[in-house]
């Protein structure tokens, strides 16, 4: 009996002492080379796999950067300091980065906004737009809040009907883009703190947009015929923002000639 | 020739009509679970084969040799140490420990082979590669040559047919996972009925598949008949 236990033992000794062996030396003989400035970019990231720099996650973007070649600045959420830290891993210098941020091309709150009916619908944006008649204007924000399911970083808040930005907190990644069903939010490179914006995204003519909202524009074109950065697409002015320069381009006139204010300055605060 | 024939008989049974999946319902969950399309089963499929034929090699090995009662290797020991002791030595209840151990080591040598040699592989596998340790298709085999080999006496089972059981097993379970990616591939393009969607219809299928598989059942007694008499 006694010679049994030991056996027993001595076997499991052995095999447990042969198998290790063998997978140590598999361990080194199958080796995987990973470059460690994949690892070390992938520390540098922020890790919040938003997707903002065009690759699947993270790690995807690290490697692109270390295989691909691709650019050092393309995250959002990480900002300077991340694309400063990634360039001293890989040993480039950084092109210069505008932030992107969304802009909302509306600015009526709910009691501006004329003929709305009472919906009782699923609430959201994308339910309600389906529907007419949930508000007289057929381009404005319609408050259900489907922007700020889709902002992972509270950056969004509806205020009286209205979507508001944050842009303290926002990153730019571009997720309430996609989730307004009306494409009234886009993406606009902020080159200062501060830029101007065209809060209406109305294509209709003045008078229906009087008669559905107290403050849309109405399309008269002073801003364009006072400034050359401004055309009409359709019945809304659209700033050219490749040539507008927020430091020197001075807007005071078309600020003055609109009619109904709505040319607004959006942006964080200098602090 | 009797002997070629009963090999081939063997490698037919293991393979078709004892199918591992299908027959003796093991290793579903990879049958279930890696199944969704056909080059990724295929991957499964070849790294169980694999695996499953290792096992089947060191399973006989250290059955043979030293887990049986009177094994040569345990005998031997006893032996020098007391040339008159009558004693048997059994080590048979170290069977699964033993396997189990093997099994997982052989996964873990796998998985640093897939890793460095197909990294394709190695990502759409995911969780289920390190799972095949856990992969009852193995154990199985290994339980099934113990079977044929610990005390048995003069019929046990040699090392060639623990291998062909082991192998063609592991095919077996490789043609059950492709059949059942392949349905499922041309099943995404079905109208499935809302409450069948998912697991339910992968059972249904599973379920037919092994109906069709059984109807290999028999076959074995006509195919011994002919291979025998070839051999003559």
């Amino acid at each position: 009996m006694t010679i049994t236990i030991i056996l027993a033992a001595a076997i499991m000794l052995i095999l447990a002492l042969l198998m290790g062996y063998v997978l140590g030396w598999a361990n080194v003989k199958f080796h995987v080379f990973v470059d460690p400035r994949i690892t070390a970019i992938s520390k540098a990231l922020p890790g919040a796999n938003c997707g903002g720099c065009g690759y699947v996650g993270c790690n995807e973007y690290a490697e692109a950067i270390v295989n691909d070649g691709a650019d050092v600045n393309l995250c959002a959420p990480g900002g300077d300091g991340t694309a400063e830290a990634i360039a001293e891993i890989m040993g480039v210098e950084i092109g210069s980065s505008i932030p992107s941020r969304p802009v909302v091309h509306c600015s009526a709150i709910s009691s501006q906004r004329l003929k709305q009916n009472e919906y009782l619908g699923e609430q959201t944006c994308t339910a309600a737009n389906l529907v007419a008649g949930v508000q007289g204007c057929v381009y404005g924000c319609l408050g259900f809040g489907d922007c700020i399911d889709a902002c992972d970083y509270h950056a969004i808040k509806i205020i009286d009907g209205l979507a508001q930005i944050d842009y303290q907190n926002c990153v730019g990644c571009g997720a309430c883009v996609k989730a307004c069903p009306r494409n009234i939010i886009s993406m606009v490179p902020f080159k200062s703190n501060k830029i101007l914006a065209v809060k209406c995204a109305s294509k209709d003519f003045g008078k229906e947009v009087s008669d559905v909202c107290e403050v849309g524009c109405i399309g008269c074109k002073a801003c364009a015929k006072n400034s050359e950065r401004f055309t009409m697409d359709g019945n809304v002015p659209v700033i050219d923002y490749e040539n507008y320069d927020p430091e020197n381009d001075s807007m005071d006139i078309v600020l003055e000639k609109c009619p109904r204010e709505m040319l607004i300055w959006v942006g964080r605060d200098v602090s | 020739m009797d002997y070629v024939g009963s090999l081939i008989l063997l490698a037919i049974n293991a393979a078709l009509i004892n199918n591992f999946v299908l027959h003796y319902f093991v290793g579903i969950c990879p049958f279930v679970g890696v199944s969704r399309r056909v080059d990724v089963a295929l991957g499964m499929g070849l790294a169980v084969t694999f695996v499953i034929t290792i096992a089947a090699f060191l399973s006989w090995t250290l059955t043979w040799f030293v887990l049986q009662p009177n094994a040569p290797l345990t005998s031997w020991i006893v032996h020098t140490i007391n040339p008159n002791s009558e004693m048997v030595v059994d080590l048979s209840i170290l069977n699964y420990i033993v396997y189990i151990f093997v099994i997982a080591s052989s996964v873990q040598f796998v998985e640093m082979f897939v890793r460095k040699f197909h990294p394709p592989l190695y990502k759409s596998l995911g969780v289920y590669l390190p799972l095949i340790t856990t992969n009852c298709a193995i154990l199985f085999a290994c339980l099934e040559i113990m079977k044929h080999v610990s005390g048995v006496g003069a019929g046990a089972w040699t090392l060639d047919k623990a291998l062909i059981l082991g192998f063609f097993g592991g095919i077996g379970f490789l043609i059950a996972i492709v059949l059942m990616a392949g349905i499922r591939e041309e099943l995404d393009l079905c109208d499935v009925p809302a409450p069948l969607k998912g697991a339910g219809i992968t059972m249904i299928i599973a379920g037919i598949l092994a109906m069709a598989f059984m109807g290999f059942t028999g076959v074995d007694s006509g195919l011994a008949g002919i291979l025998m008499r070839g051999g003559g």
